[in-house]
């Protein structure tokens, strides 16, 4: 199966890369879209010198562990995007049904988005801006602890195209409710989680639980408390919150397909 | 002018059909709005005024233009016309006999219209029921009716020639995106002008794109007033003038180039 993958993913990135100058110049696009987005965050959390009482560049560094998160689901889960929305708009999806394969390998194949790398890139940038600005005590726990969170943030990033891309079965057209999760996901991950009233912090960690993207991961790297009482310990719970979650996207996936009627046409 | 006017109506009733995908439009940009507004909250802790705009200043105009987006405010809304490009549909609308230009704005002043008054609406009603935005008085609403529609004029012209550029490029994507960078950004969208560098409020003073948002959403709450007023209005005539002459210009060389290419 895994050798499959990447056969078809292969042969994706080797398409994309047959019209090489469009291909950078969406890679540099995708650069500077996600830079901007840090850009506003550098702009609002230094003119009001720090938010909830994180300096900018300790919230570069829960910018850059989300960013990379997300570039990394937006890459691999592309195929559950827009892609997938015109497949059911235009009934194609009976044909995957028709296939010897699992849908949900088959839509995962069906794209990879090699030029999301310059949101990658970006994100890296300013990861390395955040750790050469903080003083972060590097024990061997603290170093597993960034690639462990970056993983289970991209992780619970693609559970949440999954669980958008479903929504699809009813609504058939939905890309802005995709939005919702992810980039929503993505900006409000962007500030430390202890800004948001008690319901929503509840809600984005152990509802849709994409604070473990970066929170208690930043607390713990940074050696603070949380101001409302979250134990250091829920750092090393981000894997296990993303494979939970990844697993009910999963069962809601299996759910609608289980719903699936065609647009007939 | 009949004929325009009959494009923009037809424009108009057509979008009151997608009735799900505005309440979806609506939730979707009322969502973002609030984040927003949370961050607000949290970076206004210590109270005051930053920059002059206090926190139920910037709540206000983080509604005001999360409600403008479906008028184009954060970034190119329709890539309809470079979809026509690329599949060559629009050779059929460049033999119809009136103007290319004048059609697509007709049809986009139709839609906008409508999603101004139904869904820019409502998205601002959210704000001012939960989020205690600022409603404007009748002079400010007076004031915004003229902005709001040299706004749209601007926001058009911009759209346009982007998407003309796939007369040249094939395929728009990467055009349109570096577009919405700018836009989006120097517009005052992502945050409201004040907060900007001094550096950076001297390059968005300078350029177009502060004519589609930043102005009209000043003037909708009353942050510009009285003859600052007049001055802002000024300000969008002379891009609405300016971006429609070199819409225009792109138009004529675009044609051209169909001509070259024997289309």
């Amino acid at each position: 199966m895994l050798a499959l993958y990447f056969r078809l993913i292969g042969a994706r990135v080797r398409a994309q890369l047959q019209y090489r100058a469009s291909f950078w110049l969406q890679l540099v696009s995708f650069g500077l879209v996600s830079g901007l987005e840090f850009a506003v965050i550098a702009i609002l959390v230094g003119r009001f010198g720090g938010v909830g009482g994180w300096s900018v560049a300790e919230t570069a560094l829960l910018y850059g562990l989300t960013s990379l998160a997300f570039s990394f689901a937006e890459m691999v889960g592309r195929g559950f995007d827009a892609p997938f929305e015109r497949l059911i708009q235009q009934g194609g999806f009976d044909g995957v049904l028709s296939r010897p394969l699992g849908s949900f390998f088959q839509i995962l194949t069906s794209d990879f988005q090699l030029r999301r790398l310059g949101r990658s890139a970006q994100a890296l940038l300013v990861l390395g801006y955040a750790f050469a600005q903080l003083e972060i005590a590097w024990t061997p726990d603290r170093l597993l602890l960034v690639p462990l969170t970056v993983a289970s943030g991209a992780t619970i990033y693609l559970a949440l195209v999954v669980i958008g891309a479903t929504l699809c079965f009813w609504t058939v057209r939905t890309p802005e409710v995709i939005n919702v999760f992810t980039f929503g996901g993505e900006q409000l991950t962007s500030y430390p989680l202890s800004i948001y009233q008690e319901w929503l912090r509840t809600f984005f960690l152990f509802i849709v639980p994409v604070g473990f993207a970066n929170y208690p991961a930043g607390l713990y790297l940074l050696g603070r408390a949380d101001p409302h009482g979250l134990p250091a310990w829920l750092a090393w719970c981000a894997p296990l919150a993303a494979l939970a979650f990844l697993a009910l996207a999963l069962r809601f996936w299996a759910f609608g397909v289980s719903k699936y009627t065609s647009t007939g046409s | 002018m009949g004929l325009y006017l009959a494009v923009a109506i037809r424009a108009f009733r057509r979008a009151t059909a997608y009735r799900a995908a505005y309440l979806a439009g609506i939730i979707t940009n009322a969502f973002f709005g609030a984040l927003v507004c949370f961050v607000y909250q949290a970076l206004y802790a210590a109270g005051g005024s930053v920059a002059g705009l206090s926190l139920r200043d910037a709540v206000s105009y983080t509604w005001a233009t999360q409600s403008l987006i479906s008028i184009g405010a954060g970034w190119v809304t329709s890539t309809e016309i470079s979809s026509s490009i690329a599949t060559g549909d629009v050779v059929a609308d460049l033999y119809r006999p009136w103007s290319f230009y004048l059609y697509w704005l007709s049809r986009s002043l139709g839609e906008r219209t409508f999603n101004l008054l139904f869904r820019g609406s409502l998205t601002y009603l959210i704000g001012v029921l939960y989020f205690g935005a600022r409603v404007p008085g009748p002079a400010e609403l007076l004031a915004f009716a003229p902005a709001i529609a040299l706004a749209m004029l601007i926001s058009f012209s911009f759209s346009f020639m982007v998407n003309l550029s796939a007369f040249w490029l094939l395929d728009a994507t990467g055009a349109i995106l570096m577009a919405n960078v700018l836009l989006s950004f120097f517009s005052g969208f992502l945050l409201p002008l004040a907060f900007f560098p001094p550096a950076l409020q001297a390059v968005a003073r300078a350029l177009p794109f502060q004519a589609i948002t930043a102005l009209p959403a000043q003037i909708f709450l009353g942050q510009t007033r009285g003859p600052a007023v007049a001055a802002a209005l000024a300000v969008q005539l002379f891009w609405a003038a300016a971006l429609a002459a070199l819409a225009l210009a792109v138009q004529a060389a675009a044609m051209r180039k169909v001509v070259v290419q024997g289309g």
